[in-house]
């Protein structure tokens, strides 16, 4: 059997995505322009989500838009962490010569965790259960990155 | 572990739109289940186990059913994804149905839900992957690649809808008034359903046939919209049905029939069939369905028909080949207005898919709807009983039906 290509044909194609937030994450999102971090509480079984949701994924009980929102301080606990050495961007991606330190971070008073750059903090001195702060953006714009990471708060372990 | 027959006891919707903007993905389909649970007044804790459907990717999120989970009610629960391209939601029903016929221990009810966000995503980059699955049609068509890209990637349905209709209009006369009489009936019946997208009360025969043509001979105010949406109904078994609603409807009948496959209808393997309106596949699959559900003449058993159609020539040939109409007389039955509301076969009185398209959805809306109408519940309730009505889905890559059949009564042993 000889094997013989007939028609090589190369295309773009543009495909646009979007994905809505609804209006528990806008609000979020409009709380973060104000250096505020909102969750909500379910009313059944008391748990806080940051970021907010619409249905207790636990319950599957609605939480009104209205009202159940908590205001949280901008503070929290290293739940987690890892380090990249590939810094990942909308322009793309690309090796860095220093570990980037990623943590899960639980904000007091809320049930469950973010996941943000940990700043100004080597390694080796990473450890779970660290008391860290929000570092805010210089210009925020009520998107993900005006919470540019979390610093370290000192009074280390608790 | 014995068959169970299974029945509809509610179904539930959420707000259709060209764009739901003000919710996300999960928050839209799970408004569609907590109206479904409301209108039967259940918790959900009484489903035991979740079906869920929508198109591959439509939306540019894969996966829906992991990330999804707690949205519709899953967790610690059997949850399985269905997607079968247009006729999803048909056969996220019929799963649903036989989640509950198989009469698995702890599996007596079960949530079947179906959405699309298509404002989300790109619609002609998602049905290019399924128009362009079999490489061997667009050979048989005699197009370079390039050119089948362009077709396949720009026309979407509407192409193969076009071919069905020409030959349809050949076949029985019907004329291009004829098809916006169709789309006039559908429209104005949207406009009696709270959940539907294109409500248009005084959408007028002129009105359509003023529209420029997308596709000879479908024009522009003919065509189905693009919509976000989501359907959820409830399946459980005979004893629960009855303590759970006055009137359930029972699930008689189920097929889903895939056709020769063929991008435009005509033979490229399979059937080898010259004609792009004779479906053979709707044929078949009400063969299979109403002999499952006992019914020897559907004409005079069927009263009632919910029918996948996004263009207007669509329902004309499904009603033939579902054989609830004579071949060729159709559109005789929208003139003389037997498919009307207070018609002696009332068809699509949710308006449609003509109407309304969230294309995941669509396919459970129709059996969503069937059901209502023989519950008494539906939002535009025709004003003859129901007795037996169908749920039809028409899709796949073109080439593929389901079919429900339900009825006020169970199956007959």
């Amino acid at each position: 059997m000889t094997r013989k290509r007939i028609e090589i044909t190369t295309g773009f194609v543009q495909a646009d995505y979007n994905f809505w937030v609804g209006k528990y994450m806008d609000k979020f999102y409009d709380g973060l322009e104000s250096k505020q971090v909102l969750g909500n509480r379910c009313p059944t079984c008391n748990r806080v989500f940051v970021p907010p949701r619409k249905v207790c994924g636990n319950c599957f009980k609605t939480i009104d838009l209205s009202n159940n929102w908590v205001k949280l301080k901008d503070t929290g606990t290293l739940r987690n962490f890892t380090t990249t050495r590939i810094a990942v961007s909308e322009a793309g991606k690309k090796k860095t010569s220093e570990a980037i330190p990623i943590g899960m971070v639980q904000f007091d008073g809320s049930d469950t965790s973010v996941v943000y750059p940990l700043l100004d903090v080597q390694e080796k001195d990473l450890t779970i259960g660290l008391k860290v702060q929000v570092v805010w953006n210089d210009e925020l714009k009520g998107h993900p990155r005006d919470i540019k990471g979390f610093r370290m708060l000192k009074g280390g372990e608790r | 572990m014995s068959k169970q027959q299974a029945a509809i006891v509610s179904a539930g919707f959420c707000e259709h739109a060209s764009k739901r903007s003000d919710v996300n993905m999960a928050e839209m389909a799970n408004e569609a289940i907590q109206d479904c649970l409301n209108n039967a007044n259940i918790e959900m804790d009484a489903v035991d186990a979740i079906v869920m459907g929508n198109m591959p990717a439509f939306e540019g999120a894969n996966l829906p059913e992991l990330w999804m989970t707690d949205w519709v009610g899953a967790r610690d629960k059997p949850l399985i994804r269905v997607t079968t391209g247009g006729t999803t939601g048909g056969s996220v029903a019929i799963a649903g149905y036989y989640h509950v016929a198989a009469g698995l221990p702890g599996i007596e009810t079960v949530l079947a839900v179906a959405f699309e966000q298509q404002s989300c995503g790109n619609t002609s980059v998602g049905l290019s992957s399924v128009a362009l699955g079999e490489i061997s049609i667009v050979n048989a068509l005699g197009l370079p690649a390039e050119s089948a890209m362009r077709i396949f990637g720009a026309g979407a349905a509407i192409g193969i809808a076009s071919y069905q209709a020409i030959n349809y209009m050949k076949r029985s006369g019907c004329t291009e008034e004829d098809l916006a009489r169709v789309v006039v009936q559908n429209r104005r019946n949207a406009a009696k359903n709270w959940w539907t997208h294109l409500k248009m009360p005084d959408y007028t025969i002129e009105q359509v046939m003023a529209t420029p043509y997308v596709s000879y001979p479908l024009r522009f105010g003919m065509v189905t919209p693009a919509s976000d949406g989501a359907c959820a109904v409830l399946f459980t078994r005979e004893e629960i049905a009855k303590d759970t609603v006055d009137i359930p409807a029972y699930v008689n009948g189920v097929s889903s029939v895939a056709n020769e496959t063929g991008i435009v209808g005509y033979a490229a393997a399979g059937a080898g069939q010259l004609d792009p309106c004779e479906q053979l596949g709707a044929v078949e699959s009400a063969k299979l369905a109403y002999s499952q559900a006992g019914i020897s003449f559907p004409e005079k058993e069927i009263d009632y028909a919910e029918v996948y159609s996004p263009f207007p020539n669509q329902e004309l040939m499904w009603l033939e080949r579902l054989g609830l109409f004579k071949e060729n007389t159709a559109h005789l039955r929208y003139r003389d207005g037997t498919t009307a509301p207070n018609g002696e076969l009332p068809v699509n009185c949710s308006g449609g898919v003509n109407s309304t398209n969230a294309i995941g959805a669509s396919g459970l809306e129709r059996v969503a709807e069937a059901a209502l109408q023989i519950m008494g519940k539906a939002e535009n309730q025709v004003p003859k009983t129901v007795h037996t009505s169908i749920g039809h889905g028409w899709g796949g890559c073109i080439n593929f039906v389901t079919l429900t059949v339900l009825s006020d009564q169970p199956r007959r042993k």
